[in-house]
Order: structure tokens, then sequence, then C-alpha cells
């Protein structure tokens, strides 16, 4: 899958999750920059993100992810 | 009390372990000797400032200068009073306008504060001498912090803590067993504008641990479970909403250096502690009960591993009341309920709050006297239905009113419901909390309308109240079915959210 796939798909996700769908996706986005992004909407987030890729991830990768572009990364070495 | 309890054995740390780690914040370690030196600054920079109210406003930043704040205050005789950074400005300013603050603390680069009250910059202090001698003569009766907690009118309500309070609730605390040493390392994952997290720095910073803290904008669970995990942490208090968010990642987690947990702030499932256990191999697990009106907890149940646990419904027993606490089952006319019988608990001894601020209404509705063994005690209504079992283990089985948790906080429907209802004018609104297909409890929002682009309403919330509040399914349903009493069919509703 292009990266500007995923970017396309996860931005409906987050439309989805986070219910504004004026965001817009960019590398350095944290959770800060997301008004309701918190321990609950991270896990539907990854959980629709799972369920949209086909992908599992590992606690550890969880872990890593500081910004929405670690999380592009991941999930595009993981469809490798 | 609160000095013998609370500041003596803080400063017995900073005397006995200047160069150990009182805190680690974000991946940085702070001596006991770096915290006293900050407290002194703070302190210093109090005796400067000119303010009248003893209250005090605390922007609670997850950093070295707040939690030295909150001592440097209580040194002073003073009470904290958070504001979350997070949170909408404007809930900020009522509880600032509601207590009238005239001097706030930040150590935000840039604040978001000004204007009429007074603002102490505390990340641009410099230490310069010791100021460790807390004032003398306080009394127990002052205040020691308020936090402002959900209210179903619409308004945050304030809940005052006294000193008593929390060297009560200390008292308490050690007295269940749990022991705690200078080589300690203790995780403190809660926001400070919720009560766990008195005991979270409390405990480390009175036997000389080191505190570890999850900064804000971090996913708290996976960051919590990294800590446990690479710094080998040994003691923890967590919601259980935590541990079922890290349950699909059980197996991958090391918590075998955890030697005792402390499960609150939410109903506790058997099932989900038999599956922590296999993480957590060497851990003692607890699981302790109390709303913020009662300090922090006021009873508790320790599991045993292998072995039979009480339950009700599946969720454990939340034991019995802690020593400074009395504890009783009441039935609708005041009348203590026979063993097995249901009603509601109602917590008396001296971790019980001096009351809502300013808010005559709820407090003569909140609190009662009822003579027991001839003594006439101060009563606090929980709101909790519960009963206690031949042993006097107290079973849990649910909220008495319209209130759910929600990541720990509690939250009034009826606070959500007034502002949507704000914005969106006549309509009727219903707000739920359930339970997804993870267990993890949502709110999802009923409005009797035709459906419409929900955000600008969300928008608006947003500025009202802080985000674990804004609801997460919105339902539009043209005219909400009725039941038998011509009442909202609230059951019919639920059977609308999909799971």
């Amino acid at each position: 899958m292009e990266r500007t796939e995923i970017i396309e798909k996860l931005t409906a996700v987050f439309h989805e999750v986070f219910n504004d769908n004026n965001i817009v996706l960019s590398d350095e986005m944290t959770a800060k920059d997301v008004e309701n992004w918190d321990s609950l909407t991270h896990m539907l987030m990854i959980t629709k993100v799972e369920e949209t890729f086909g992908i599992k991830f590992k606690l550890k990768e969880l872990n890593k992810l500081k910004m929405v572009g670690d999380l592009i990364n991941t999930i595009e070495t993981k469809l490798q | 009390m609160f000095y013998k309890n609370i500041l003596t054995p803080i400063l017995r740390s900073i005397e006995q372990f200047p160069s150990r780690n009182a805190f680690c914040i974000d991946e940085e370690h702070y001596t006991y000797a770096q915290l006293s030196q900050c407290i002194s600054k703070v302190r210093i920079a109090l005796l400067q400032c000119n303010y009248q109210n003893t209250k005090v406003g605390l922007v609670i930043n997850d950093d070295l200068e707040t939690y030295a704040s909150i001592i440097a205050l209580w040194m002073e005789g003073d009470c904290y009073v958070p504001l979350h950074p997070n949170w909408p400005l404007e809930r900020c300013l009522d509880i600032c306008e509601q207590v009238e603050l005239d001097l706030i603390l930040d150590s935000s680069p840039e604040s978001r504060y000004g204007g009429g009250t007074f603002l102490l910059k505390t990340n641009e202090l410099e230490y310069t001498v010791d100021c460790l001698e807390p004032i003398q003569g306080v009394s127990d009766e002052e205040l020691a912090y308020i936090l402002f907690t959900s209210g179903s009118t619409g308004k945050p309500k304030g809940v005052m803590m006294m000193r008593k309070n929390v060297a009560a609730f200390m008292d308490s605390f050690w007295q269940t067993g749990i022991t705690i040493t200078e080589e300690d390392r203790c995780l403190q994952c809660f926001d400070l504008t919720f009560d766990v997290s008195v005991q979270g720095y409390l405990v480390p910073l009175t036997k000389g641990a080191c505190c570890y803290t999850v900064p804000h904008g971090q996913i708290k669970y996976i960051y919590a479970s990294s800590l446990i995990e690479d710094h080998q942490l040994t003691f923890g208090a967590m919601a259980p909403s935590m541990l079922r968010y890290l349950k699909p990642y059980f197996e991958e987690i090391d918590a075998t250096s955890l030697k005792s947990c402390i499960l609150t702030a939410e109903a506790c499932p058997l099932n989900l502690m038999e599956d922590w256990y296999k993480c957590a191999t060497n851990v003692e697990l607890y699981d302790f009960y109390g709303p913020t009106e009662c300090t922090v907890y006021c009873t508790y149940y320790k599991l045993t591993k292998g072995g039979e646990n009480k339950t009700l419904n599946g969720i454990i027993s939340i034991g019995k009341p802690l020593a400074n606490c009395v504890g009783l089952i009441l039935d609708e006319k005041g009348n203590e309920c026979a063993v097995g019988e249901k009603g509601e608990l109602c917590i008396a001894g001296d971790q019980v709050t001096k009351g809502y601020w300013k808010n005559e209404e709820k407090n003569a509705s909140s609190f009662f006297y009822k003579e027991v063994d001839g003594k006439n005690l101060r009563f606090y209504h929980t709101g909790d239905l519960c009963y206690k079992d031949e042993d006097g283990d107290i079973m849990y089985s649910g909220r008495l009113d319209h209130q759910a948790k929600i990541q720990g906080f509690r939250v009034e429907m009826g606070e959500i419901e007034w502002h949507a209802r704000e914005f969106l004018g006549d309509t009727n609104v219903v707000c739920m909390a359930f339970e997804n297909k993870d267990a993890l409890t949502e709110i999802a929002m009923f409005m009797e309308t035709e459906e419409f682009n929900p955000e600008e309403m969300i928008a608006y919330m947003r500025t009202k109240m802080p985000s674990y509040m804004i609801p997460t399914r919105l339902y539009y349903v043209p005219v909400f079915p009725l039941n038998a009493n011509d009442k909202t069919d609230k059951v019919k509703l639920k059977a609308m959210i999909e799971l």
C-alpha cells in the first residue's frame, strides 16, 4: 500500500474516532494536538487502525509511537 | 496530626536521603536535595507574594515545580486548588472565580492566567537558600486542597479537604500493612486533579522512595506499563480500566518487579486481576475504594492469589473500612441494614470532608449525623449501593444515581446533558455510560432530533468540559421511546448502542 493511501485511510479513522472531520494528519502531530486524544480514544483508534489495515500491534510498538509519523511508518512496515 | 503524619516524614526523607531520587519525571531523575531546593525557592517566592486568600491556584503541570509547590504551600499553611492545563480555560476560570483565588502558581512557559490574579511563575525561580521549616501552629482544621469534580448543575463542585483528613488518610493507609521503604519505586499515574494522586506522591515522599509520574499528553496505560518494566517499579495504584487497556498485551508485559499493587477508582473485576497475576507474578493485589469526599480511600480488600476472593457479579469486594473510617450500610430511613441486605454505604470518621465549597444545598443533603456506639458521628452519603456479608466485608452493587466513572474520573451524566442542552436549546438529551466490547466505559448521547452535523456542538462542549466527558457516540432519535410510566425509555435507548 502506498504511503498516501495509508494516510488517506488513517485520516478517515481519525475523523471517526476523534469526532472531527477537520483533522489533517501530519508527521509531527502528537496526542497533545488533538483535543480528544486520551487513553480511551487512543485505544479506539488503535483498534480501528488494526481492523482497517488488517494488522496487529505489539505493546513495544505502541510504546514507540510518539508522533503520527511513527504510526504511519509502523503501519507501512507491518504491511510489507 | 498533619505535621506528624505528613510534613515531618517528608522533611525526614529530605534530611536522610538527599542523594536518593525523589522523582522521575519524563525520564529525568530528581533527588531529594533537588526537591528540597525547589520547595525552598517556591516558599521564598511565596513569602514575597502579597496574597490574602490561603487557597492558592496551582497549574498542575507534570514537573518538579508543581509537586514542590504543593509541599511549599502546605509548609506555609496554605491550600492548593489544582487547575488542569488541558481543561478548557473557561472551566478553570470558573474554579478561580468560585474560590476567589488571588494567587496562582504556574510553571508553564506561557501561562494562561494573569489579569486580576497574581501569577507566580515557578519555572522562573532560582534557588538561593533553604527554607524548609514549616510555619508552626497551623490547625488541622485548615484546608489542604480543594478538588473540583463534575457537578450535575453544569458547574464543577469543590470538595474541601482539611489537613486532618489527609493526616488521617496516611495513618489509615499505613495500617493496612503495605510497607514502603527508601528502596521502593512507586508509580504515580493519576492527574493531580484526582485525589488518588495524593496517595501517589505522599506514599513515596514520606518514606524516601522515588515517585514515577506519567507526563501529560502521553497515553497513560502504555507509558505506565513501560515505566513498570523499564524502571522495575515496586508499587503503584492503577485504575482497573488501565489494566483492561493493557490486557491484549499482557503476554508481552513483565511486571515481576511489582511487590504491591492497588486497584482503585472503579469497580474491579476478579477475572482481570487473575490475568494480571500472570504478569505481576510477585505482587500482592489490593482493591481500594473511596469517594473524593472521604480522602482517597476509605475501604480496602486484600486479594488472595490463587485462593478464594469474594465477588458480587464478578466484582471484587471492597472489603472493610480503613482504620480511621466507619462504614455503615443504611436503608432509606437511615437504619442499619441486616447482613446481606442492600443499602447505601455511608462513611464517617476523620477522613470525611468538611463539605462542598459554598454549596449549602449540597452540604445539607450529602451529610448527616447518626449516633453509633454512643457517639454522634457525621456521615457522608456515598451514593453507592452495597451490602455487608457475614464477615463484615462490603460488596459493591452499583450507583444509586446518574453518575459514571470514565477512566476513573467521576462524571455526572447530568452535567454533559446540561451543556448539550445549552447548545441545542429545547432538545431533549439523555447521556448514558456503557461498556464497549473491550469492557471500557464510553458515553453515548441521545438527542431527540433529526440528524445534524455535530461538529459545532462538540466544539462547544469541548470549551466547557474535559475531554473524558465528551460523548464518544452520538444518536439522533426523532422521537424518544417512552416506557409504561410515560418516561423516556432508557432501556430502549440503550439498546440502540452498537457494541
